[in-house]
């Protein structure tokens, strides 16, 4: 045994010595064990349980012949979802800018500034965020408010004039466009 | 018998010793009604211990369920409405004591030496039940709390180098908010906040006992003392009672609606933090762009940090309020800011106030007269019920936003109006037969004019020539129509609609008002403002759109789920009526994905609402609330009059 080791006459009293190991120990073993199962524990609650999966397939959105030049449509479509555990079929919506009958653009709805969803103010002429007062033209660009960059475009392809959008998700307000799903 | 059982329980625990030292105390100053905050935070903290339990008796923490299981909570578990009602205007109630016992604290000196933890301890206090509020808020997973846990999560987000972190943490462990975010929430609500509190809430009571109350600042009023049993604690309990009987006022008087379940792609729904963090979300308004990190970590911090060195800055002895006149100064100016900052943003309305004034309106040229008559016409003659214009319009006909670039020619124009037949044998749009000569003219300046301004960032497609304008939605005789801007992907809907199930939303408990907008963008067109236009449906054996307002008696029901069930049908599948070639017919707005679950349940709300039924009526109250109101209130009003009685009678004295 370790304490059978202890040096007792250098304290002079073998009882305080071996009192200040069995205290050190039980510390010790109270520390240890802590640490041991708490990193686990406090990993389980902060680290990252998803990860960053390409996505191979784009989703059907609509037909171009659908969408009016020069005039921003929301367009709900299907995408497959996965939540945690839960897979599901789920209604994303875009904003889509029709320039010509091949060439569109696409913005993800989503405000780059908190996350919210904007609107198209036609009086205006406008991207207007009902939350925090960013405003953004046709093209993305920011015109006012807090929105640190331009309106989010979506990975999209026309194939025999239907309109194919990858739906993805970007960090809300940072000036770069980092995607996150 | 009893002082045996007593005596058995104090050898083998210190009870009585428990008892004398919780309750035991001499008052300087005698006991005081200022002095019943704290127990009435207790009280209330009791009371949303005991109704979050029952609720985790009735309560799923899952995305698709949360909101259902809610909804049922309040309206088919007896006296369910009380409870829920009960936590959430506790919530409330109990920030609001907090306050006022913080302002009490502040004016009596009471956070100086020896009771600087005692303070520092109820400032962890407020901040875990402010913690409580922001978690607990979501959790039903209705509009209200999705956006803010959305909002909230995303804040901490601009915080340079560690905001992602805590972002993504905050919302459980991936990116995105979801089915992670609601367990951690429901988590941290239920178990660890709680826990927490309660420790504290012991470390503070203990801290108290520990230095008493501070008393009255006047020397000569501390000399003389009331013991804290029963004198101070019958006064804790008039409060607590006071209490008590406005948190069941609020409860039957003024309910918390039914938001509506959670709709991630309704923006039409501003997002407001709770009333409790408004002072933060205003401040953090005036902190923009490269400022923004300042503010999100700046300004809740100025506000913890004034608090937390409050009794090291002010170290003074002196108690007196009147003799502390830069520490009353710094106090009320502290809490002026955050009651304006509240005030201010409880009153904004983010949605209509945009950062910069629209470019385009003082560019466009004045409009003609004879433009404005046509828009009139357009309006007034019908058109726009099945067109859209600039965003306003029904979706039965193509969109003419854009008309006038198209280059048609005003002759095209007069015999579409006049005779659409003549452009397509199979178009839906009636003939305009009887409109004068000078209105035709108005109507074709007015859709000329339209698009012509428009911003164009690539040479417009052109038509060919002698295509119909409709024939890009109205292209088949059983005539499906609707504008392009909504997902279509599921063939038509069958004939057979009546055979087919309700959908999702039949069971969901929606919300009326939002409904009703949604009703105006969707149902307006056909249905009628409110519903109570008789649309003619030429074709059609009944000759008009039914009503919605009143609604078919066959569909009618008092039970709100029933009626919720007749009508879901029809909006998730469509219907054709039965005549020999219906110009309209109702579009499958579930089937084809126009409107979300959550969208068509709010519109259910709303018609139920037109006809008189609400959707969210208490199925199974228990007692219905005003009836529980009238029976409780007046009985513990009279007991405690009754009490007063015979407290009277008693002989005065010590």
């Amino acid at each position: 045994m370790i304490n059978e080791k202890s040096p007792l006459e250098k304290t002079g009293n073998p009882t305080t010595t071996r009192r200040k190991f069995l205290k050190v120990f039980t510390i010790s073993i109270g520390s240890i064990v802590s640490i041991a199962l708490g990193i686990p524990f406090i990993g389980a609650l902060v680290g990252r349980s998803s990860s960053l999966k390409e996505k191979a397939s784009m989703d059907k959105v609509t037909s171009v012949s659908h969408l009016s030049v020069g005039r921003p449509a929301r367009v709900n479509f299907l995408s497959q979802e996965e939540d945690a555990y839960i897979y599901k079929t789920v209604v994303h919506s875009v904003w889509a800018v029709e320039h010509s009958s091949d060439d569109v653009t696409v913005f993800s709805p989503i405000c780059p500034h908190a996350g919210c969803y904007y609107n198209w103010d036609s009086e205006a002429d406008q991207f207007q965020c009902p939350c925090h007062g960013s405003v953004f033209s046709i093209t993305g660009k920011v015109l006012g408010g807090p929105a640190p960059r331009p309106l989010d475009i979506l990975p999209h392809d026309i194939k025999n004039g239907e309109l194919y959008v990858r739906w993805e998700r970007f960090k809300s307000g940072v000036p770069e466009k980092i995607r996150i799903s | 018998m009893l002082s045996r059982i007593w005596s058995w329980i104090n050898r083998r625990w210190p009870l009585s010793d428990v008892i004398r030292w919780s309750l035991d105390e001499e008052i300087q100053g005698g006991s005081s009604f200022l002095y019943t905050f704290g127990s009435a935070i207790l009280t209330v903290f009791l009371l949303q211990v005991i109704t979050g339990i029952i609720q985790l008796f009735f309560y799923v923490p899952h995305i698709e369920n949360a909101y259902d299981s809610v909804s049922f909570l309040r309206t088919q578990v007896p006296f369910g409405w009380l409870i829920n009602q009960i936590h959430r205007h506790g919530a409330d109630l109990m920030v609001l004591l907090i306050a006022l016992h913080l302002t009490r604290v502040f004016i009596f000196g009471a956070y100086k030496r020896p009771r600087e933890l005692t303070w520092l301890v109820g400032v962890a206090l407020l901040i875990i039940v402010m913690a409580l509020t922001f978690t607990g808020g979501p959790l039903p997973w209705d509009q209200k709390g999705y956006w803010e846990a959305e909002v909230g999560s995303n804040i901490p987000g601009s915080i340079p180098v560690i905001g992602t972190e805590i972002s993504r943490i905050m919302r459980g462990g991936g990116s995105n908010i979801g089915q992670l975010t609601l367990s951690r929430l429901f988590a941290v609500h239920v178990g660890i906040l709680p826990a927490l509190l309660a420790i504290l809430i012991i470390t503070h009571l203990i801290a108290f006992r520990r230095f008493g109350s501070v008393g009255p600042w006047n020397e000569s009023m501390r000399k003389t003392t009331e013991p804290f049993w029963p004198d101070q604690v019958f006064k804790d309990a008039i409060t607590a009672m006071v209490v008590v009987l406005v948190l069941v006022s609020l409860c039957v008087f003024a309910p918390k609606p039914f938001y509506g379940p959670a709709d991630p792609l309704d923006s039409s729904f501003t997002p407001k933090p709770e009333w409790n963090f408004l002072f933060l979300y205003q401040a953090l308004k005036y902190f923009q762009g490269v400022f923004e990190p300042i503010g999100v970590v700046g300004v809740p911090a100025f506000f913890v940090t004034f608090l937390v060195l409050l009794p090291f800055i002010d170290r003074r002895p002196e108690c007196n309020p009147v003799k502390r006149p830069v520490a009353m100064a710094c106090g009320f100016i502290f809490a002026a800011i955050i009651t304006t900052l509240t005030l201010i943003g409880y009153y904004s309305n983010p949605g209509t106030a945009p950062a910069v004034p629209p470019p385009k309106k003082e560019a466009k040229a004045p409009v003609p007269e004879n433009v404005k008559m046509g828009e009139q016409l357009f309006r007034s003659e019908g058109c726009i019920s099945c067109h859209m214009v600039n965003g306003e319009g029904g979706s039965v006909g193509p969109d003419l936003s854009d008309e006038g670039k198209r280059g048609r020619t005003s002759e095209w124009l007069t015999t579409q109006i006049r005779n659409p037949k003549a452009h397509d044998p199979n178009a839906i749009m009636p003939a305009f037969t009887s409109l004068s000569d000078q209105k035709v003219s108005y109507l074709i300046d007015f859709l000329m004019s339209l698009g012509a301004g428009d911003y164009r960032p690539k040479p417009e497609k052109q038509e060919p020539a002698g295509v119909n304008p409709s024939a890009r939605t109205s292209n088949t005789s059983s005539s499906r129509t609707s504008v392009g801007t909504e997902a279509q992907e599921h063939p038509p809907s069958s004939e057979n609609e009546l055979h087919k199930q309700p959908g999702e939303a039949a069971y969901v408990i929606g919300n009326a008002d939002h409904g009703k907008d949604i009703f105006e963008l969707k149902c307006f067109s056909c249905h009628g403002p409110r519903g109570t236009d008789k649309v003619p449906n030429p074709g059609s054996d009944d000759g008009f759109v039914p009503a919605l307002n009143p609604i078919d008696q066959d569909l009618f029901n008092k039970d709100p789920q029933i009626f919720a069930k007749n009508i879901d049908t029809f909006i998730q599948h469509g219907s054709v009526p039965s005549g020999p070639n219906p110009q309209f017919q109702m579009l499958a707005f579930g089937d084809d994905h126009t409107l979300t679950q959550q969208q068509i349940a709010n519109v259910e709300a709303y018609i139920l609402h037109l006809n008189g039924v609400n959707r969210a009526e208490l199925i199974n109250p228990g007692m219905k609330p005003v009836r529980f109101f009238v029976i409780v209130v007046p009985a513990v009003i009279i007991i405690l009059l009754l009490l007063g009685g015979i407290y009277k009678c008693l002989p005065q004295g010590k």
